[in-house]
């Protein structure tokens, strides 16, 4: 028996199980997930981990009431006696009747959702791939203090059943690899910056082709751009927001385009469906179904196919997020419960040419720490990055803090790159906003 | 289980140590909300970390199966950071730790239905309502989990601990001329069902109200440098951010610390003390014993402003031939230990918290937080300010709220001018999450820091 028909036989007694104890409807959800991880620290494996995880969840839908458990365990009997715990809870609460299984007018019915590479990386290969990594900056920089290279690898099975017919599964493989460096800066300062790469195919690290990942040498760079950065005064800047922290913007936006939000009146999207939020720029794209690239799925966590949608065009909100139990809490029409993969088409060019429209400006390269009022939009959020001046990034900044609202920032957004990272689900380019308002000196 | 045997199986390479953290946890929740307590929860959890130590570096594996085919595979796994032929270390004889119980459990969390529960939750939704008409909307969520850890290791001792956990949550939405403003309270303990009484279900519903409608009055502040006083509790963020996560000692084995050269040297002015400590009955950062069998006590890091300790887990503490403090913690058995906070708190001083405020011409006054972050090795800092207000001349006027404030760790020490008498833990649903997920709580008296960047508009 092979890792889908051992995970599909666990869903069909769990839900079958559940039935037979008396719940009018269920959904099951199984995962089991392999992952392998290594970290050579300087010229040493520092660690080596290995790991098999498995979830059970049973979503319980009996009475007009609803209820789940979960567990790591795969016995019948502990299953069982999870089942009969959950449903005697259940059965205690309110009605509910909001909660309901994806209509199967919307319930993904396709062939299993296949994003996996078939075979194994041996650990000597990885090794190599992490001690050449490090080597490639190890004694080339006086400044160096530590390079830290991971590699990590996982291979997760996901499969959902439930009792109005969904039967759906998933196989996905991962395979990455992040270096980072730390260096010696000025005043016991010991900066450091990460580089990234990563891929469902180990492909993606560069393992067939015998070249060193060059990941160390980005990070080091990064890492040694930063050292004596200054604090600028105070004032309204263009910005140029990096296509790796991008998306930290983006997501306040999303949260509050979310059905929980939106049914709890906690968001400052409430009632703009349909209306202009941001810049003519700024259109967005959720598309689930690039395959070969990360936050390719066809269907959601509850079983609804995913569907290419237009998020924001040219400004115009054009969706909520919104799962069944919100779709009938709000009396909407359910679309999906998150978005899979986020694009930004249009765009032309990468941070460094955004830059040559800026006189005066700041290029954020991280965020460190703040968070957004998710009713009103306000935000607050502490940035690092670089001096942009007459068209060129300068010397590092920071302690400086980037403040103002959602909906005013995303309308002040007058240009994009296409330079989006493809190693990550949300693939959002360098962006470039007009006054934005920094604290500093 | 047969310790010993896994034990030899995981030094078989030639390991300096190796230990065996099992774990059983049972988790429930029940959430409210439009009303309604009409969701709940379980989750029951179980399964066993192998972790090998060789010099500095670790090897580890878990697994959730406690067939004896299992178990050895994950510990010939973890060996393997060891690359000789034969182990060198014979795990000692067993000792069972005597430990003392900081979270004793009165009613047991498993013998407490959700019938029991939801009336509370009831009762807080109600107070809520009941305060203020301009309530929208109100979420609870009560979260309860009961762990059972047994922990062997190489040097020969064995610990058992039970843990409970116990989480109250509740935010707010409220609406005013169509403006919407939304605040949210919670408490923890290590505490049992008894966690559950009348007082912390009012002071909840007082205190969520209070926040939100605050927020009415409030506005984002002006942006820029200036002095902020800092009120006592929860602005313990401060300590957690700016130097405790820079005073664990996995940073400063690796020398990416900016405290890393600090040790015994002042770093603050004389006065200062601040502790990290797992001994407080209760509370959310408690700890009987550590994740790797040390047990639980109080740190001093700063005595007197002079740095007297880091933050150990075992590596660490051997790396620098110094006790492990009993810092070492996992989110669960499916993590490795690594040096992390307990309940981290400033000692009290003497200055009163009005003196402080009366001391500002122009500045920032702030007392509620939601989140904090920092850059070990730069030492720059953040935290989120909820709430707060504008110090004119000595006195608080505008309400302000949403403002992100950012400095500099050893800077921002040496800038505390003022430190006040009136020191108390924030008992809040706090977690820390470098690396995993582990629950904290911090604690400080009123503080003056003489200059720190505020975010706002301008």
């Amino acid at each position: 028996m092979n890792e889908k028909e051992r995970l599909e036989q666990t869903c069909l007694y769990a839900l079958e199980s559940s039935l037979r104890k008396g719940a009018g409807k269920v959904r099951v959800s199984a995962l089991r997930d392999v992952s392998n991880g290594l970290t050579v620290l300087n010229d040493s494996l520092e660690k080596i981990q290995s790991a098999v995880e498995s979830s059970l969840t049973i979503q319980l839908f009996t009475d007009d009431r609803y209820g789940s458990c979960t567990t790591n365990g795969t016995d019948p009997a502990r299953i069982d006696k999870l089942i009969d715990q959950a449903l005697a809870s259940v059965r205690l609460l309110a009605p509910d009747t909001s909660r309901s299984l994806v209509p199967a007018s919307l319930r993904y019915s396709g062939p299993p959702s296949q994003m996996a590479h078939n075979g194994d990386v041996s650990t000597d290969t990885k090794k190599t791939l992490l001690f050449d990594c490090a080597e490639s900056v190890l004694q080339k920089e006086p400044s160096l203090i530590n390079v830290a290279v991971d590699y990590s690898d996982y291979r997760r099975h996901i499969h959902i059943m439930d009792s109005g017919g969904l039967n759906c599964s998933s196989e996905e493989t991962w395979y990455s690899l992040l270096a980072e460096c730390a260096v010696k800066g000025a005043n016991d300062t010991r900066p450091s910056d990460w580089e990234y790469t990563g891929g469902f195919l180990p492909d993606a690290l560069g393992i067939e082709s015998g070249r060193p990942s060059d990941c160390a040498v980005r990070a080091l760079k990064r890492a040694m751009a930063k050292c004596n950065p200054v604090k600028i005064r105070s004032g309204k800047y263009k910005a140029i927001v990096e296509n790796r922290v991008a998306s930290t913007l983006l997501g306040p936006v999303i949260q509050a385009a979310s059905g929980s939000s939106l049914q709890q009146q906690n968001s400052f999207l409430l009632n703009r469906l349909g209306q202009t939020i941001a810049s003519p720029v700024l259109t967005l794209i959720d598309d689930p179904h690039r395959k070969g690239y990360p936050g390719y799925r066809l269907f959601d966590s509850e079983g609804m196919a995913t569907v290419r949608r237009t998020v924001i065009e040219k400004g115009k909100l054009n969706i909520y997020f919104i799962n069944t139990y919100y779709a009938n809490k709000l009396q909407m029409q359910p679309t999906i419960s998150a978005p899979s993969m986020l694009t930004l088409p249009g765009g032309k060019g990468n941070a460094e040419s955004l830059a040559g429209f800026v006189k005066n400006g700041i290029f954020v390269t991280g965020f460190n720490g703040g968070n957004c009022n998710s009713a009103t939009g306000d935000f607050s959020y502490g940035i690092e990055g670089f001096r942009i001046e007459n068209g060129l990034i300068t010397n590092p900044v920071n302690e400086m803090v980037m403040t103002g609202n959602m909906l005013d920032l995303w309308e002040k957004l007058s240009a994009t790159g296409n330079d989006a990272l493809q190693t990550s689900t949300w693939q959002i380019p360098s962006l470039l906003f007009d006054n934005i308002e920094f604290a500093g000196l | 289980m047969n310790h010993k045997k896994l034990l030899e199986l995981a030094l078989r390479k030639g390991g300096d140590f190796a230990d065996l953290y099992l774990e059983q946890s049972l988790f429930h929740e029940i959430i409210l909300r439009d009303g309604k307590v009409n969701a709940a929860g379980t989750n029951t959890d179980e399964g066993l970390g192998i972790r090998v130590v060789k010099g500095q570096n670790t090897g580890y594996a878990y697994t959730e199966s406690s067939l004896p085919p299992d178990l050895e595979k994950a510990a010939k796994t973890a060996s393997y950071i060891a690359s000789g032929k034969v182990a060198s270390i014979v795990p000692a004889a067993i000792t069972t730790l005597n430990l003392p119980n900081r979270y004793p459990i009165l009613t047991p969390w498993d013998s407490f239905s959700p019938q029991k529960k939801m009336p509370y939750l009831y009762e807080l939704n109600d107070l809520i309502f009941g305060a203020d008409k301009r309530v929208k909307k109100v979420t609870a969520r009560l979260a309860d989990s009961t762990s059972r850890i047994e922990y062997f290791n190489s040097l020969g001792i064995h610990c058992t601990d039970t843990r409970p956990l116990a989480s109250l949550t509740v935010s707010c939405i409220m609406e005013e001329n169509g403006r919407r403003e939304t605040a949210s309270a919670s408490r923890s303990f290590r505490m049992g069902a008894e966690f559950l009484t009348p007082d912390i279900i009012r002071e909840l519903a007082r205190e969520v109200v209070t926040r939100t409608a605050f927020l009415f009055q409030a506005a984002q502040p002006r942006g820029g440098e200036m002095p902020v006083v800092m009120s006592a509790g929860s602005s313990g963020i401060l300590l957690h951010e700016a130097i405790g996560h820079a005073f664990e000692a996995d940073f400063v084995r690796k020398n990416t610390s900016i405290f890393s050269e600090k040790m015994g040297k002042r770093i603050c002015r004389p006065g200062i003390t601040v502790v990290d400590d797992g001994t407080i009955p209760g509370n959310r950062g408690a700890l009987n014993v550590d994740d790797e069998g040390v047990p639980g006590q109080k740190t001093y890091m700063v005595t007197d402003g002079i740095l007297t300790s880091f933050l150990h887990d075992r590596i660490s503490a051997r790396y620098f031939n110094v006790s492990p403090t009993g810092n070492g913690r996992r989110e669960s058995f499916r993590y490795m230990p690594l040096p992390r906070m307990r309940a981290t708190y400033m000692e009290n001083c003497t200055d009163s918290v009005e003196s402080l405020i009366a001391s500002v011409k122009k500045g920032l006054y702030v007392d509620t937080f939601s989140n904090g972050q920092v850059q070990i090795g730069a030492g720059d800092f953040t935290f989120y300010v909820k709430s707060g207000y504008l110090i004119e001349n000595g006195k608080l006027t505008q309400p302000v709220k949403d403002t992100n404030i950012i400095g500099n760790g050893p800077r921002a020490l040496e800038m505390i001018t003022g430190t006040g008498n009136d020191c108390r833990i924030d008992n809040g649903t706090w977690t820390c999450g470098k690396e995993q997920s582990c629950e904290v709580s911090c604690g400080m008296p009123s503080v003056l820091i003489s200059s720190l960047t505020v975010g706002g508009r301008l």
